[in-house]
Parts: C-alpha cells; structure tokens; sequence
C-alpha cells in the first residue's frame, strides 16, 4: 500500500524535490500532535460533525456538511461594519442578559425534546432580540449556533439566508463578533453545504482584526475537505502548524472525506494508519467519516467491512451517526441499503426524536418516501409512548409533508398506509387540519375531495380557517373560491359560517350581494341580505340610541315598528347575531313604553318573548328582573308570565347566599375552636442571669418559690450549654415534680438530649425524646438538625449502638422524619473506624427501615479504593435494585472520578441509555469546588460531552467556577477553547466569569464582555452614589459621560427630585422602566398632564412597562382635569400591555369623575349604569372612589343623579353594588342620616352583608374606626355576628389605647354573653394591663401572633373548599 | 310547571340551576353540533358552548355542556371512556359557572 505520508507529500506539496522539508513538517506535526496526548485533547473524540447541537448536548445533526460537489458557489463573509454604538443603558443590559436566559431556555426545552427548533421559534427570539436593541454578545451567538441542522424542517438555502440575515442585522445593531462568532457563521456555512471561498474567509477575520483560532482552521480545513480540496486544506495546516497550533482528531477526520471526494479512496482509508502513527486513536468520528464517504459511493460491502471494524475496536457508534449514514446514502441515492443501516441502531435514548428528525430533514431534501419507510421502522417504539385509545402516529411526518408541498397523491398514499396499518386512527382529517392551519386552500379542498370519496364526513367549520385567513387579508376572490369549493364539495353553509366568516369579508353589503349573488344559492342570499341589512342598519345602532337619555323621544316608535317588522322577517340569523345587545334593548324597549302603550302592544311583546323562546336566547338574570319589574308594575301579568316561560331568565347569577351562608360556617368553627382556653398562665421572666451557671443556680435557691417553669427552661438551657448534664437532669426532673404538665420548647428538649448522650445518659436522653412525643413538641427543620449533631458526636466515638437507639425512638415516636441527614451518623459511624462491611450492613438496615440511602459515595468510594471488588459488586446490586440502574451507575462514575480511576469512569458515563441528571452531575461538581479538585472536575466535564441532554453551559460554568477559586486562567482558557469547539453559546454568566479570571491576571479579554445586570449593578454602585448625585448637580449635563452616569444612577435610585431636574436640564436620558414611571407620578403631581402623558408613550414605544401606580395616578390626573378622552386613550394604549395589574374600575371611575368634573353628570351616569347593567360580573366592582370624590367635594348636584341612579339599579335590575357602595360611603363619612335614609329606598342593601364585613375588616386596620363600626352594627344589627362586631371593636380600641370603651365593651359582651376570641382576650388584656388595672379574666398565655395565626389558619382552612 | 320554575328561580337568586360538564380534548373535526348530539344520550342537553377562535377558525378544543337536570349530569359524568369520531372526551364537572362568558355559540334545547 501507499504510504499516506507519501501522498500526502504529492498532494500538499505537488514537487518530489520537497519530499524532505515534507516530511520534516509532518514530524513537526505529528509531534505537535503527540503533546496532545493530554487526556483532555485526545481522549475526547472531537466531533466536527455536530458539534452544533452540543450546545445542549442533544445531537440531531446528520445533516451535516456533506456537500453535492457540483454547486460550486462561493460564498464572502459579510463584511464587519464596526458602528459604534452609544453604550446600552443598565436597564437594557439587565433585560439582555433575561432575554438571553430566556432565549436559551426557549431554545435548549426545544432541543430537548424534540432535538430541534422550529424555524417560528427562532425568528420569534430574532425579532425579540432585534426589537430590544443592543443585541449582546452571545445573543448573536445563540441565533447564529441555531441557524444550522438544527432546523431539518427548513431547506438549506433557506437556512443560509437566515443565517445571513441574522449576521448582518445584529452587526447592523451593534452587536460586536469575535473569534467564537466567525467559528459559529462557519459552522453554520459546514452544517448548511454552503459554498465559500475559506481564503475569503480568513481576509475577512484579518479585516475585521479577529484572530482565527485552531476551532477557526479545523474547520476551514473541513470545508475544503467537503469539495475534496486537499491542497486547500494543506494550505490551512500549514497555517496551524506555523502558529504551532494541534492538530486533533477532527482534522484527521476531515481529511477522510477530503481524500474520499477527491476521489482517492486509498489515502481516505490510509488516514487510520496515520492516526495510529501520530498516536492519535482514530474515534468514532474517524469511522464515521469513512462510512459516510463508502455511503456515497454506495458501496455497502465496505460499510460493512468498516463497521465491523469498528465493533472489533470496541468503539461505539450512536443512532445519530448511523442516521448520518442513512442520511448519506439517500442523498446519492442508494436508498435501498437503508433497511440495513435502520436495522443497525439500538434504540439509544434519544433515539425517537432523532429518527423524527432523520424523517423531516429527509423529506425537506425531497425524500418522503425513504423518510417515510424509516418512519415506518420506528413506529413499535413510538407506540409505547402513545397514551390515548385512537393511535396518532405519524403526525409529525404529514404536517411536514403539507409544509413542503408533497403532492397530494402521495400524502394520501401515506395516510392510507398508516390507517391500514393501524397506526392513525385518522391521517386524512389530520393532514386535512394541516393544511387549513397553512393555509393551503388548493391542498386542503383536495383532501377534502379524498375524504368525501372515503366516505369521511365533510362540516361547513372545516373551512372556517380559510376563511378567517381570507378575511384577515380582506380577500374576496380567496373568500369566494371557498365558498365554491364548498359548495362544489355539498357542502351546505350554515348560519355562522356566513354571519361569521363571508360576510366581514365584503366591504359593503351590495358588493357582498353581488360577488355572492353569481355563486351563492338562494337560501344563503336571503340571509346573508338579513344579516347585513341588520348590521349596517339595525340592533347596535338602535341599543346605542336607546340607551342614551340625549336622544329626543320622536323616532322611538318609529324604530319600534321597523323592528318587530324585522323580527318577524329575520328570525333566526337576527337574534344569533346580536345575542348579547338583544336583552338590553329588549330592557330599553319596554322601559320607553307606558303602561297604556305596553297594554295596547301586548300581542307583539307576547309574540316577541316567543320568539325569543325559540330562538334559544337567554338573557342574563338581572336585565330579566328589570323587565320584569317593569312588566308588573305594568299590570300586564301575562306577559310576566310569558316572559317566564320563554325562559329569557337563564340564571346565570353568582350564587351570593350560598357565599354568606359559607361565611357563617367559618365563623362558627372559629367560635368553636377558640374557645379552648388553655390551662396556664405564663409569665415571662426576662432575665434571670448571663452566662453564670452557678451563679443562677444559686439565685433559683434563694428564690426557690418564685421559680417558674420558664425560669427552669432557662436554666436548663444554660446547663446544656455549659455541658453540665448532671445538673441540666437534676433540674429537668425537679421541674416536673412541681409542674408535670409543663414543656420546654424544642431547641431546650433536643439540648438536653444531646448533653444526656453525650454523657452517656443514653435512657434519659430516650426519655426526653419520649417526653417531647408526649407533650407533642413539634421540632424545626434547625431543632432536627441538632438532633442530627448529637448522633454524630456518637459516631466519632464509634458508639453505633446508641445511634441506632436514638434514631428508632426519634423515628419510631414519629418527632421527625427519616431523613438523609438523620440517618448518616450510623454510617459514618462504621465508615470512621473502616469497617465497610459494617457500613454496607448498615446502609441496608437504614434503607430497610427508613427508606434512606445516605453517605453512599462514601462508602464506595472506600471500596474503590480498597479495591474491595466483592463487597463492591454486593453494593452495585443492592443499589441497582433499590435506586435503578442509572442512580447506580452514577453513585458507581462518582466514585471512580473522586478516586481517579477516569478510564472506568469514562466507561460508565458512556452506558448506551444514559441521559444527563442535572442535579446529581450539580451535586459533583459543587463537591469539587467546595475542595478545589480541578482533575476529576475537568474529567467530568470533559467525559460529559456526549451525555444525553447535558446542559454543558452548566459543565462549563462549574469549571471555571474552580479555575476562579484557584485563579487558573492559563485552565479558563483552554475551557473557552473547548467551548468553541463545542460549538457552544455560553450564558452571560459564564463569559463574565470567564472574563473575570483573565482580567484579573492582566491577560486581554478575546471577547465582549456582557455588562452586569441591574442587580448586580446596584450593589456595586451603591458606594458611588453620593458622589454622582453631586456630580450631576455640578457637571456639564451635555457630555456623554455625565448623562450615561447619570442615568445609572437614576435607573437604580429613581427621586422624584433628581428626576424632574435632570428631565428638565438633559432631555436626552434614557430612563428604565422604573425611572420613567416615577417620572410619571412626578409629572401627574406637579400637573403636567400632557407631559405625563407623553412620557407614557415613549415608555409604551419603548417597550418599556410602565408601573400600576404610574397608571393610576396619570389616569387620576387627567380625570382631576375632566379629560375623558384621554382617559380612553390611556386606555386603549395600556389594553395592549396585558401584563400589569390594575384595578379593574381604574378607567370606569376616573372616566365617570372626569364627566362629571365637566359638569355632564348625565353621562357619569349613564356610562356607570350600563357598566352595571350589561354585566353580572361586574357586581363585585366597586365604584366608592366615585362616591368619596364627590362627597369629599360636596357636589350635590351630582349626588342626587348618582343616588337616582343607584336606586334604579337597586329597584329594577337588582343590581345592588352601586347602592352598597354609597350606603358605606355616608356611613364612612360620618353622614349617617343619609345611609339610614338610602336604607329606606333601597332595602336590599340590608342584605349585602359580604360588602358590610369587608368594609368592618379594612375599618379595623387604622385607629380612629370604632364610631363607624358602631354605626354600621347599629343600623344593619345583623351584618354579621356578634363576636365578629366585638372582636373588631376591641381591635380598634386597641388601636386607639381607648382602654374605658374596651373596658365598657368587655362588660357589654359579658352581660350579652358574648364570647371572645382568644386574640381578643389577648387585645383586652394588653389594654386592662397598660391601664394598670387586674386582668377579670385569664390571658390566654401564647403570643399575639400565635393566635392570629390560629385564626387566619382556621378561616383560610374553612375558605379552602370553596375555591375548588 | 317550567313557568313556577322561572318565577321561582328569578325570585330568591338561587343562581345557576343548570347542570354543567367541561369537555376537554374535542376533536377539532366535530362542532357544536356533532358535540350536543353526542351529549343527548345522557340527558336533555340545555347549551352547548364550544367557543371557537375568531383568529384562527378552530375551536379551541373545550367546550361546557349544561343538562337540564342533575340525573343528566351524572349519566355524563359516570360514563367513561367518552368516544366520539374516535376520540376520547375529557368530561368532567365544572367548576366555575359559565355565567357572564360572552360566546358566540350558545344553544337551547326545549
């Protein structure tokens, strides 16, 4: 055979006479290579192949760089435009780095379970990105990594131009490329077989003053390589070997194909020997690449030869490299070896949305039906997943067949397949809602006909979607091909798809009749001429001028007439159509008429409750009281009953009794379970002594009489401290002997237990243990793991016998629950003294017993290093059969990495089937860090690489972590070299810290660093800030630096006072979200509305989000002015924002006030009455603010339209919330005359006893209130109980230290026998005592808080059920 | 008698008096009215309510189904698996009542 190296020679250097200098260089080169037998270099096989899709460790990649050798295009990097951009603010900064996260979130849940990103996905965050501004760093990274075979459902021309697109726009916005940038673009170019000159390339990089790197030159040499270039890429590894660069694993691989394309099998197949002789162990990849270049040349006797090959090197190929394969063989057509390959995988976890990816890029290259017969090999395995009782298999197999246009014929042959093979229960109606959610008319009607023919039935909302689509683009020639084709297809239109989906098409209804009238039947003319005729001239015209009082009586009957004239004829599509407006106008109808009218008009009104009856209208129950109301005071019972008949009253309404009758209950469980007073009185002594033992022990002797129980707690306490068991006991049980009753708190019981043991008192120790279960002392996480302590001390002693007796009584007496924590000591133990049989022992019986497994790390970890293989195998099994074979095999790497032994451990971690657990690989990792171990840190970053869905941004980021404990950057380095040749978007955090080590050793940074987030950024400004306010103050506000400065400061540290100042003096700033709302507040106060307003747009242009208060106080402003319009523009503008929680009658309140600021009452009226009316929910909205306001400015004019308006609600639409509001409003405002007078009128107010309770609760929170709880109490005695009135009264009076009302209620509530609460008692209490006077009764002895919490804990208890 | 009701119901607000179930999981392939037929066998179907996405065209896969009377209801709810054109319903007991819900489907039947 062909010495490669000679080869070699004639391809790179083309002239003999050069043979030796050749040869001197590749020894130079190989020699290079043999430094690298570093395991990090070497022992990793570096797949060039997908190194894309490691970004999140799922490779999905086998539409790699496998280029048709004819398109020869080539290709120039965009050219750097290097625009300096002003610096983006903090606020920005902090939102990038969110966005990043997200996006990478976004992205990386994509890639997880599906292996791919959907082309919307992408653009989404590309827009999102573009939107912001100031695309970071490694924003463009992510977009640019995500451009390549991550996208299998999008072709590859399409995937350049995006990638493109995505290069020069982020340019465009600022966005700065380094070296990783240039290696991603290029990865793309490999993954996408663009074409480019790799000459062009580097002058690009030079102009652009980035400095290639070995990722740069591996894969220019890859590209030439993919055109069979050889020299080309001699030329490049002359480059590599001038900067003395290594030469790894991917370069030889490269070189495969390269020989193989061109055309010179022998010196791809020589490149093992190479290998072997530089001694570099070809991997995987190495076999990978030459099954790829057998493949294109179909030649399956050598696939064959060399897989087996590589099953004899004991090397492992995954699914994704043989689906590579597949790939490679369909492209260049030798699909009929497929089978074999498919037949060769090993279902490796992962493996089903790799072959869906192998399936969707297969067909976007024109393969559906290879795509489909691997489609076909892997539906057993999607079977298992399948949940529902009608299998869907295959849905992502037609959806992509729809998006790329297959023909229809070979879509339904497919179906067809799939059905009769019991696969989908319904392929036809599947693709069918493919192709109507893309819009794809022609494809979708073509199904259509299928189906009809299959006898699947067709329904007139089949063809909705197109309509909708139709609609949205106002295309009417779309619309009416629709609509033939529907009819064409028989299918009959119906009401809704005419009133719903044609008719809005049209712009106007003689053009609808026109088009439609060439196409349509009869019947749909005659309606659609209803509808239209109804909608430009009928019911939405009509209520609005009913219900509006401006509008003059004349014409009423007139309309009167035209419209029973209309129902009549109209029916059906008529009422449908304007459901939810019928009821009111039917209210405003009947309301115009008088009593003489309705009597002569009674036979229409009955006919209309009967149509309504059949037409199946409901109208809400309260628009129903009104009428009703209406009807009888009418006289006309008839028509009450009729319009009962006809069921206009659906009830709809919330069940308001059922609320209060809840109420009830609640209170009365609270009653019942406060009343349990307890048994003692504590007192609190506040401090006996310090620190002195005898000291104490000698006063608890003087004043023997006086001790409490609390005095002896602390004294116990302090001899626990002072690890005086004899004494702690002594006094522990002299306690008891003058109180057995008593309890110490936990933190005091488990000190005892602990100095009890640790003295040996093991039975006394047990005993307190004992007492705590008796007394029910209930331990906190803190208390547990002091019990946890104790047991240890015994385990340094080797005392195991007293461990176990500790954990079975504190197990056993149920004080705490097993835990890991707990259950350690009793292997350390053993662990401690060596004797691992003992501690295997152990961990079984505690697994046994308690079902926990701690310290197994520990314990193989000594196996391993004992070499202990039997005892070892013992714990694999036990292990594997408790936990499963994946926790197993990493408590098994764990071990061998923190011995060590990174050759088994590598084993391990490459178990077919192994997926990533984020938390254990997090759990290592910290464990190195904590101790400084770099190697089997590195190891396990390093071994991680192809872990099934590893997150490596989190490897890395461990990593550096260490390398900064150690301030290692030459380490940080070759990290960041890794990553890009992982091909990996770090998060903004890793790249700070990766910065953050060079800088701090004075190295250059070769990449942007993305600035801090806000938070971040406020901690390290918070010293500066004086000075910048000074600065501000006396600075020149025009320069760059002083408003940039200022602008941080004023983002984090938003004042109203430097706000507005520096607004005024420096227009230009650019504020953050906070800021700019703050300025708003600051504009609403000093009365610039229109500025406030302004400052609001910008915010919204922005995309800023403006706060709650900003909005409230603006929107307060401008009704202040009686600006209604634009209120209504706040509003429509603030509706788009979607995510900021205002109150709900923020606009509908300010709207009225401003109306009747301008002195049109009338339409304050109007706009809250119908507010009220035209929706039942809007009962628990409450309008007081109005009230307050108008009150407060004793406007009576208003006053008496809005009580007119609120007995209206109250007397003929049962609507009660307006009527409540103003009854609490007198009563607020000390107008009691007036709230008993609107009692009188409105008696239903009576019964709003929720709204009254509400109002007593928020009384009770500030001083000043018991007159008003009084006077509601007095007025509506029955609001709510008793106990509740009392229990909020002595609230108040504890507010206002008011000790004779509280006295004088006390009394009252005796003599009623009124019970109180325990919180209550402890408010009254607190007064009797502040006033000097005796307790009459006695003091429940917990805390204030403890009690409130009682309560809260009963009534959020007894409120649970109705939430469900 | 369905008169006394009205009255009654309109009289001391007891609220909904309808018997409602939540589908989920509806096929897109059956509207309102391949739904309410289904529904039928179990008792009086008195509204329908499958909202469809105006933006779209599609319903959006739920629907509230009201009997008039509770047996109806529980006839509903026992029955399981619900089947229809192959697929299975998700019938459960709603929650929250659908009053105020604006829609553009809504059915009566008598």
């Amino acid at each position: 055979m062909v010495s490669p190296v000679a080869l070699w020679l004639v391809t790179w250097c083309g002239c003999p006479s050069l043979f030796c200098l050749y040869r001197l260089n590749m020894a130079a080169l190989l020699r290079s290579a043999r430094l690298l037998k570093s395991p990090l270099f070497l022992v990793v096989p570096m797949m060039w192949t997908d190194l894309y899709t490691l970004l999140f460790c799922s490779l999905s990649s086998y539409t790699s760089a496998l280029p048709c050798v004819s398109c020869r295009q080539y290709g120039v990097v965009p050219e750097q435009r290097g625009l300096v951009k002003d610096e983006p603010s903090v606020a920005v900064r902090s939102k990038q780095a969110q966005q990043f996260d997200w996006a990478l979130a976004k992205l990386d849940s994509s890639v997880r379970r599906t292996g791919r990103v959907t082309k919307t996905l992408l653009l989404h965050i590309f827009h999102d990105i573009c939107r912001t501004g100031y695309p970071s760093g490694n924003q463009a990274l992510l977009m640019l990594r995500s451009c390549g075979s991550l996208l299998p459902e999008v072709p590859l021309v399409e995937r350049i131009e995006l990638s493109q697109r995505i290069w020069d726009k982020l340019q465009e916005l600022g966005a700065t490329y380094d070296v990783s940038h240039y290696n991603a673009l290029l990865k793309t170019y490999l993954q996408n077989e663009f074409r480019f000159s790799p000459t062009d390339f580097l002058a690009k990089m030079e102009a652009a003053n980035v400095q290639p790197n070995r990722v740069t030159y591996q894969r220019l040499i890859a590209a030439y390589c993919e055109v069979g270039d050889i020299e080309g890429a001699s030329t490049i590894l002359g480059f590599m070997k001038s900067k003395d660069l290594p030469i790894t694993e991917a370069v030889f691989n490269s070189l495969a194909t390269g020989h193989a394309r061109a055309r010179d099998m022998d010196s791809a197949e020589g490149i093992l020997s190479v290998m072997k002789g530089a001694g570099i162990e070809p991997g995987p990849d190495t076999y990978l690449s030459l099954l790829n270049v057998y493949a294109e040349k179909g030649d399956f006797a050598k696939m064959k030869q060399t897989l087996e090959m590589v099953e004899n090197a004991d090397i492992h190929l995954m699914d994704r490299d043989l689906m590579q394969v597949v790939f490679s063989l369909t492209k260049a057509g030798h699909q009929q070896y497929v089978p074999e390959i498919v037949e060769r995988m090993h279902h490796e976890r992962g493996y089903v949305p790799d072959a869906m990816n192998l399936c969707l890029s297969l067909i976007t290259h024109g393969h559906e039906e290879t795509a489909f017969s691997v489609l076909k090999s892997f539906t057993g395995l999607l079977v298992q997943s399948q949940t529902s009782d009608s299998p869907d298999l295959g849905n992502f197999f037609l959806r992509h067949c729809v998006n790329m246009d297959k023909s229809v014929e070979n879509i339904v042959r497919f179906c067809k397949d799939l059905k009769d093979s019991g696969l989908h229960s319904s392929p036809l109606q599947f693709t069918l809602q493919c192709s109507l959610e893309a819009k794809k008319t022609g494809m979708a009607v073509e199904l259509m006909r299928r189906m009809k023919e299959e006898g699947v039935p067709l329904r007139p909302h089949y063809f909705w979607p197109l309509f909708t689509h139709y609609q949205k683009e106002k295309n009417i020639s779309g619309t009416l091909q629709a609509l033939r084709a529907m009819q064409e297809l028989g299918v009959a239109s119906d009401m809704d798809t005419f009133s719903i989906y044609i008719l809005p098409s049209f712009p106007s209804v003689d053009s609808a009749r026109t088009s439609l009238k060439v196409i349509v039947l009869d019947m749909c003319v005659f309606l659609l001429f209803y509808v239209t005729v109804l909608k430009h001239f009928g019911l939405i015209t009509w209520v609005d001028n009913l219900s509006s009082p401006a509008l003059p009586n004349v014409d009423l009957s007139a309309f009167r007439a035209s419209l029973i004239s209309g129902f009549r004829g109209v029916k059906l599509v008529l009422l449908s159509f304007f459901a939810e407006n019928v009821a009111y106008f039917l209210y405003n109808l009947i309301d115009s008429m008088n009593e003489t009218e309705v009597h002569s008009k009674e036979e229409q009104l009955r006919e209309y409750f009967g149509l309504l009856k059949n037409m199946n209208i409901s109208i809400s129950l309260n628009i129903f009281r009104g009428i009703r109301n209406i009807l009888e005071s009418y006289q006309v019972p008839e028509l009450v009953k009729l319009s009962c008949v006809s069921q206009i009253a659906s009830c709809f309404c919330q069940g308001l009794e059922g609320k209060l009758s809840f109420l009830e209950k609640t209170l009365a469980e609270l009653k019942a379970e406060g009343k349990t007073a307890s048994s003692t009185l504590k007192k609190v002594i506040t401090v006996l002594c310090a620190e002195e033992v005898k000291r104490a022990l000698e006063l608890k002797i003087l004043y023997e009489a006086d001790m409490t129980p609390a005095a002896y707690a602390m004294l116990i306490n302090l001899c626990c401290r002072h690890d005086n068991a004899e004494e702690a006991l002594k006094l522990k049980m002299e306690l008891a002997r003058k109180d057995s009753e008593v309890a110490l708190d936990a933190q005091k019981y488990v000190a005892l237990v602990r100095v009890l043991s640790k003295h040996g008192k093991l039975e006394e120790a047990i005993d307190m243990l004992k007492e705590m279960k008796e007394k029910d002392v209930q331990l906190r996480d803190g208390t547990i793991s002091l019990l946890t302590l104790t047991m240890n001390t015994a385990a340094m002693k080797g005392d195991a016998n007293s461990i176990r007796r500790l954990q079975e009584a504190i197990f056993t007496l149920g004080l705490a629950k097993p835990s890991s924590n707990l259950c350690s000591p009793l292997i350390t133990c053993y662990l401690e003294s060596g004797n691992y049989a003992g501690a295997f022992d152990a961990t079984v019986e505690v697994h046994k017993q308690y079902n926990q497994m701690p310290k197994i790390h520990d314990l193989i970890c000594g196996l391993v290093e004992k070499g202990d293989a039997e005892l070892l195998q013992n714990v694999v099994e036990f292990l594997s059969q408790e936990r499963g074979e994946m926790m197993m095999l990493y408590d098994l790497y764990f071990a061998f990495l923190q011995t060590g032994r990174y050759k088994e451990a590598r084993k391990i971690i490459e178990t077919p089937g192994l997926r990533a657990r984020p938390t254990r690989l997090q759990w290592f990792a910290e464990k190195c860090i904590a101790a400084q171990q770099m190697e089997p840190l590195e190891n396990m970053v390093d071994m991680t690489v192809k872990l099934f869905e590893c997150d490596r941004d989190d490897m890395y980021h461990c990593l550096l972590r260490l390398c900064k404990e150690t301030n290692d950057w030459q380490k940080a380095e070759a990290t960041w070299m890794k990553m890009q040749e992982e091909n990996l978007a770090p998060r903004e955090r890793t790249l700070r810290l990766l910065a953050d080590i060079l800088k701090n050793n004075d190295k250059e940074v070769p990449f942007e660093v993305p600035e801090m987030t806000g938070e971040e950024m406020a901690v390290s400004i918070n010293t500066h800030i004086q000075h910048h306010v000074l600065f501000i103050k006396t600075a020149d506000p025009t320069t760059h630096f002083a408003i940039s400065q200022t602008t941080v400061v004023f983002n984090q540290y938003p004042s109203s006072f430097c706000l507005l100042s520096a607004t005024d003096h420096v227009p230009e700033f650019s504020l953050s979200d906070n800021a700019n709302s703050l300025l708003i507040v600051s504009q609403v106060k000093r009365c610039q509305m229109k500025d406030a307003l302004g400052t609001l747009k910008g915010m919204l242009q922005a995309d800023q989000v403006p706060s709650q208060l900003a909005i409230t106080r603006l929107v307060q402003g401008l009704a202040s002015e009686g600006n209604t319009q634009d209120i209504q523009e706040v509003e429509a503008l603030v509706k788009t924002l979607g995510s900021i929680k205002l109150s709900s009658m923020l606009f509908v309140n300010n709207a009225a006030l401003a109306h009747i600021k301008n002195e049109d009452i009338d339409s304050a009226v109007e706009l809250l009455q119908s507010f009220y009316i035209q929706n039942t929910d809007n009962q628990k909205s409450s309008i007081s603010f109005v009230f307050r306001k108008v009150l407060d400015a004793n406007n009576d004019a208003a006053l008496d339209k809005l009580s007119a308006m609120v007995e209206r609600l109250c007397n003929h639409f049962a609507s009660y919330r307006a009527a409540t509001d103003l009854f609490l409003m007198y009563l607020d405002t000390g107008r009691t005359e007036e709230a008993k007078f609107l009692l009188q009128r409105c008696a239903a107010v009576n019964e709003q006893k929720d709204a009254m309770f509400t109002y007593m609760l928020r009384a009770a929170q500030q001083p000043g209130q018991a007159a008003k709880i009084k006077a509601l109490s007095e007025l509506i005695p029955d609001f709510t109980e008793k106990e509740n009135i009392y229990s909020h009264l002595v609230k108040c009076c504890g507010l206002d230290k008011d000790f004779s009302s509280a006295k004088a209620l006390y009394e009252r509530m005796q003599a009623e026998g009124v019970k109180a609460d325990e919180l209550t008692l402890k408010r009254l209490a607190l007064l009797y005592k502040e006033a000097g006077e005796p307790v009459p009764f006695e003091e429940p002895p917990e805390s204030f808080s403890f009690y409130a919490d009682k309560l809260k804990k009963q009534r959020s208890e007894s409120m649970e059920p109705a939430d469900c | 008698m369905l008169h006394s009701q009205g009255l009654n119901m309109a009289a001391t607000a007891a609220g909904k008096k309808v018997f409602e179930v939540f589908v989920s999981k509806v096929p897109w392939t059956v509207a309102t009215k391949e739904v309410k037929e289904y529904f039928r066998q179990f008792g009086q179907v008195k509204k329908c309510l499958l909202p469809f996405d105006k933006e779209t065209g599609f319903h959006r896969g739920f629907c509230w189904i009201g009997f008039t009377t509770e047996e109806g209801l529980q006839n509903a709810l026992q029955k399981d698996p619900h089947i229809i054109e192959g697929a299975r319903l998700q019938v459960q007991k709603n929650r929250k009542p659908f009053s105020g819900r604006k829609s553009n489907k809504e059915a009566e039947d008598n």
